[in-house]
C-alpha cells in the first residue's frame, strides 16, 4: 500500500469526520444540559430552588466580603441584629421571632423580601400609615407589628435614632451594594400569588397544613425548640407571634411567602390554591392584639379603620367566634428577669 | 474446502463482495459511538475521585497535627459563638450570656471546669433562669486548648486576666474523671462560693432501663445480636455505624419501625428491627436519648471544614440547601421527634447517607426534605458537613438523662 491509495485518504478522512462529529455531539449534548433544556428525567439533575440561582436575580455581596474597620463593624452588628433580633434588639421583642425568620438567608432570598431590593425603594409613602416613610419608619413597623413591641421589655418599638436602626441600615445599604436605586427588582418582595377563583377553604388548609407544615412548625403551630428551649421553627400563631398589624397576618402575604418560600427548601411545592387555602388556615388564628387597637376601640371600629378590603379574619367570625381580639397579656414583658436583683 | 466454487457463486460473491467492502457504517452511527466514548471516559475521570474514600480516611486520620493550639479568640468563634454568640450575648430565654454573667468573673479555672464537664441542670446567670445544657468539651479539645480558651473567656468577659495554665487543666481533668456533668448553677455555686444564689437541682428520677431492653442490648435475643455488637457498648457508634446516644426516643423508634416496614432499607437493621416488639422499641429509645456519651467522631474523611461550617450554619442557598442547623437546631442538637441531632455524629455514618439520599436509596425523610438537599450537595460538600458535624461536642443528655461513663458498659 503507498499513499496514492485512495483508501487511506478516504479512511483518514472519514475518521477525521467521525472524531469532529463526536466531538459536536459531546459538545451539543453538555450545552444542552448546562442550559437546563434536558429535563430532569433524563439529565438526574434536580431542578432544587432554580429560582435562586436564576441569574436574572441581583446577586448581593457575600460575607466574606464585609470589610474591615468601623463600617464592618457595623454592618456585623446589624447582621446579629437580624439573625437573632431577640437577643441583640431583645429588648423591643415581644415575642420569639427574628427578621431572618420571613427574611430567609439574613435577607439575601428573592421573592423573601430581600432587603437588597427593599433598600432602594426608600423613604416612600405607604398607605399603612399614610405617610413618607424612612427606612427607619418602616423598620420601626416591623418592631411594632411583627415582633409585637407592646409586649417587650419597653413596651414600645426602638426610638427615633436608636443605634438599632444605624446597624440594620448600614446592613441593608451594604447587602444592596451595587443594585439600582428606585427600581423595582426581580424577586422583590414576597411576590404575589393571584386569590383562586374559588376562594380559600379553612379545612383544606388545615389538611395542607398538615401534611406540609406541621413537621417542623408542630401540630399546634407553635413552633419547635432545641434542648435548651432555643427557637429553632418560629410559632406561626398564639402569644409567641407576630401580632394583627403584621402584613403576615394577611392571606394574600402570607400565601405569597409560603408559595414561594415553604417548605424550606422547596419553595414552590405547593400549588396556588393549597398556598391560598394553607395560608387562611395560619392567619385564622388569634395572635396578639393589633397594637393600634386604643383602650375602646372595638374589634369592628380597627377592622373598619385598618383592615378594611384586605383579604384577612380579623374582624370576622369564624363558628360564630369573633377573630382578632388577641391573646391574653403576658404576665410579665416577655424577657424580663424572673429574679431581679 | 472442498467444494468448486461453481459459476452461479462466483455471481453471486460478484455482487455481494463490493457492497460489503465498500459499503461502510453510517457517519452519525460512527458520531454516536464517539460521542458515547468521549462522555464515558469523561464521566470515569470525573467520578472516580471520590471512590477510594476508605484510603482517604485512613490516610488522614494518621496525620491530625498536633501543633500548637489556636489563639482563645479563634476557638471561641469556632466552638462557642454558635451557642454564645459571636459578642457572648447568649440568646434570650435559652443560651446564658457571657457578657455580663457572673460566671466567668470568678475566673479562668472555673471556665476551664465548665469546659471540661459541661453542664446538665438549671442555672441563674444575670437574673434569668436558664435550662442550661452545655455540652462537654472534654474529648473536643487538649489541655493547651482549654486553658487558652478559658484564659480568653475570662479575660474577655469577666475582667479576669490572671490566665489558667496547661498544667492546672490537666490537673482539673483528672479530678473531672467520673464526675459527670455539673448538675446546674447549684452545683457549680457549692464549688465556687463566689457565685450568686442558684435554683435549686432536682434529679429528675431516671427510669432504670428494664431487663429485657437491657439484654437486648448487651447479649441480643434469639437471632437478634445485641446493639451494643455493632454500636458500641455505650451507642457511641464507629465509621459506618451510627452514634445512637442522644437521639431523640421518637427518631430511634421511628427508624426501627421503618426497618421493619422496609421504609428504610439495611439489611442488617431489617432483620434485628423485625425481631423487636414495640415494647422493646420504646426501650430502646428511651435508653439511647438519656445517653450522654463523650463524642468518639473525628473528622477523618477530608472534608473542606471551612466548607462544612458554612453549609451547618448557614447552608448554600444557591443549591438549595439551607442551614443544616435550621432545621437540626443551632448546634446540632436535634429537634425533637423528626430532626436528629448532627453533632458528633460518625463522620462516615453521615456522609454514606447524605450519598443515599442524593441517590434515592433512602426515602423516610418527612416531606423527602433530605432527599432534595442531599442532591443539591456534590460529593466534597457532602464529606465537607459530615467532617464538620463529626468535630462538634456531642449532645448533651436532658436533664432526665442518665449518664455513662467509659467502662461503664454492663452496669448501666
Amino acid at each position: 500500500m503507498t499513499s496514492e491509495n485512495p483508501e487511506t485518504g478516504r479512511t483518514v478522512k472519514r475518521t477525521i469526520y467521525a472524531l469532529a462529529g463526536g466531538l459536536v455531539l459531546v459538545a451539543a449534548g453538555a450545552l444542552a444540559l448546562e442550559s437546563g433544556l434536558v429535563p430532569g428525567w433524563i439529565s438526574g439533575r434536580a431542578k432544587v430552588a432554580q429560582s435562586a440561582t436564576d441569574p436574572t436575580y441581583f446577586q448581593p455581596p457575600t460575607e466574606a466580603e464585609i470589610p474591615d474597620g468601623p463600617n464592618g463593624d457595623a454592618i456585623r452588628r446589624g447582621r446579629e441584629i437580624f439573625m437573632n433580633t431577640a437577643t441583640n434588639a431583645g429588648e423591643f421583642v415581644g415575642n420569639g421571632l427574628a427578621c431572618a425568620n420571613c427574611h430567609l438567608d439574613a435577607g439575601k432570598e428573592p421573592l423573601s423580601a430581600p432587603m437588597w431590593a427593599a433598600w432602594g425603594q426608600y423613604p416612600k409613602y405607604r398607605g399603612k400609615n399614610k405617610m413618607i416613610n424612612t427606612m427607619e419608619d418602616r423598620v420601626m413597623g416591623c418592631f411594632t407589628y411583627s415582633m409585637n413591641a407592646q409586649h417587650s421589655v419597653a413596651g414600645h418599638p426602638p426610638p427615633h435614632g436608636h443605634d438599632i436602626y444605624r446597624d440594620l441600615e448600614i446592613y441593608f445599604s451594604w447587602l444592596a451594594t451595587g443594585a439600582p436605586n428606585r427600581t423595582k427588582m426581580a424577586g422583590a418582595g414576597f411576590g404575589t400569588v393571584a386569590k383562586p377563583e374559588g376562594g380559600y377553604s379553612l379545612e383544606r388548609g388545615k389538611a395542607v397544613f398538615a401534611e406540609n407544615c406541621a413537621v417542623c412548625h408542630g401540630a399546634d403551630g407553635q413552633g419547635q425548640t432545641d434542648i435548651n428551649g432555643r427557637i429553632v421553627f418560629p410559632p406561626l400563631w398564639g402569644p409567641n407571634s407576630f401580632n394583627w398589624g403584621a402584613g403576615m397576618g394577611r392571606i394574600n402575604t402570607a400565601a405569597a411567602f409560603i408559595k414561594h418560600n415553604m417548605p424550606l427548601s422547596q419553595p414552590g411545592k405547593l400549588t396556588d390554591q393549597q398556598a391560598w387555602d394553607v395560608a387562611a388556615y395560619i392567619d385564622s388564628h388569634e395572635r396578639p392584639k393589633d397594637p393600634r387597637q386604643k383602650s375602646g376601640m372595638s374589634v369592628e371600629e380597627v377592622r373598619a379603620t385598618f383592615h378594611k378590603n384586605e383579604d384577612s379574619w380579623y374582624g370576622k367570625e369564624i363558628d360564630g367566634v369573633l377573630v382578632g381580639v388577641g391573646t391574653p397579656e403576658p404576665e410579665r414583658p416577655v424577657g424580663a428577669p424572673e429574679n431581679e436583683g | 474446502m472442498t467444494r468448486k466454487p461453481t459459476s452461479s457463486d462466483h455471481i453471486v460473491d460478484e455482487k455481494f463482495e463490493p457492497w460489503e467492502r465498500n459499503g461502510r457504517m453510517p457517519l452519525p452511527v460512527v458520531w454516536v459511538a464517539v460521542a458515547l466514548a468521549i462522555w464515558g471516559t469523561g464521566t470515569l475521570l470525573t467520578t472516580s475521585g471520590g471512590a477510594p474514600e476508605t484510603a482517604v480516611e485512613a490516610a488522614v486520620q494518621q496525620d491530625r497535627p498536633v501543633d500548637a493550639p489556636d489563639s482563645g479568640a479563634a476557638l471561641f468563634a469556632a466552638n462557642c459563638a454558635t451557642c454564645h454568640q459571636p459578642n457572648g450575648s447568649g440568646v434570650r430565654l435559652a443560651v446564658p450570656p457571657l457578657r455580663g454573667s457572673e460566671f466567668p468573673a470568678q475566673g479562668p479555672e472555673l471556665v476551664a471546669n465548665v469546659l471540661l464537664r459541661g453542664i446538665d441542670g438549671p442555672i441563674r446567670v444575670d437574673g434569668h433562669d436558664y435550662d442550661g445544657h452545655m455540652p462537654s468539651f472534654s474529648a473536643a479539645f487538649g489541655d493547651a486548648e482549654i486553658a487558652e480558651l478559658a484564659s480568653y473567656v475570662a479575660a474577655t468577659f469577666g475582667d479576669r486576666d490572671d490566665g489558667v495554665d496547661t498544667a492546672t487543666v490537666a490537673d482539673l481533668r483528672a479530678r473531672a474523671v467520673g464526675q459527670g456533668t455539673w448538675s446546674g448553677g447549684e452545683a457549680l455555686a457549692a464549688a465556687y462560693p463566689g457565685l450568686p444564689p442558684q435554683p435549686a437541682f432536682s434529679s429528675a428520677s431516671v427510669t432504670p432501663v428494664s431487663a429485657d431492653v437491657s439484654a437486648l442490648i448487651f447479649e441480643g435475643r434469639d437471632d437478634v445480636w445485641a446493639c451494643a455488637s455493632c454500636h458500641g457498648d455505650l451507642g457511641q457508634g464507629v465509621e459506618n455505624t451510627p452514634r445512637l446516644s442522644g437521639l431523640s426516643a421518637d427518631y430511634i423508634a421511628k427508624q426501627l419501625r421503618d426497618f421493619q416496614t422496609g421504609t428504610r432499607a439495611n439489611e442488617h437493621m431489617s432483620f434485628v428491627a423485625k425481631g423487636l416488639t414495640e415494647a422493646d422499641i420504646a426501650g430502646l429509645g428511651a435508653y439511647y436519648a438519656g445517653l450522654s456519651v463523650p463524642s468518639t467522631a473525628a473528622p477523618i474523611l477530608g472534608g473542606d471544614l471551612k466548607r462544612g461550617e458554612t453549609l451547618a450554619l448557614v447552608g448554600d442557598w444557591d443549591l438549595g440547601v439551607p442551614a443544616c442547623f435550621s432545621c437540626h437546631g443551632p448546634s446540632g442538637f436535634g429537634v425533637a421527634p423528626n430532626f436528629p441531632a448532627l453533632s458528633a455524629q460518625q463522620a462516615p455514618y453521615t456522609a454514606s447517607q447524605l450519598a443515599a439520599w442524593a441517590g434515592g436509596h433512602r426515602a423516610n425523610s418527612p416531606l423527602s426534605l433530605m432527599d432534595q438537599i442531599s442532591k443539591g450537595l456534590s460529593t466534597d460538600d457532602r464529606r465537607a458537613v459530615a467532617d464538620y458535624l463529626a468535630s462538634l461536642p456531642a449532645v448533651p443528655a436532658g436533664s432526665t438523662g442518665a449518664v455513662a461513663k467509659e467502662g461503664d458498659g454492663h452496669d448501666l
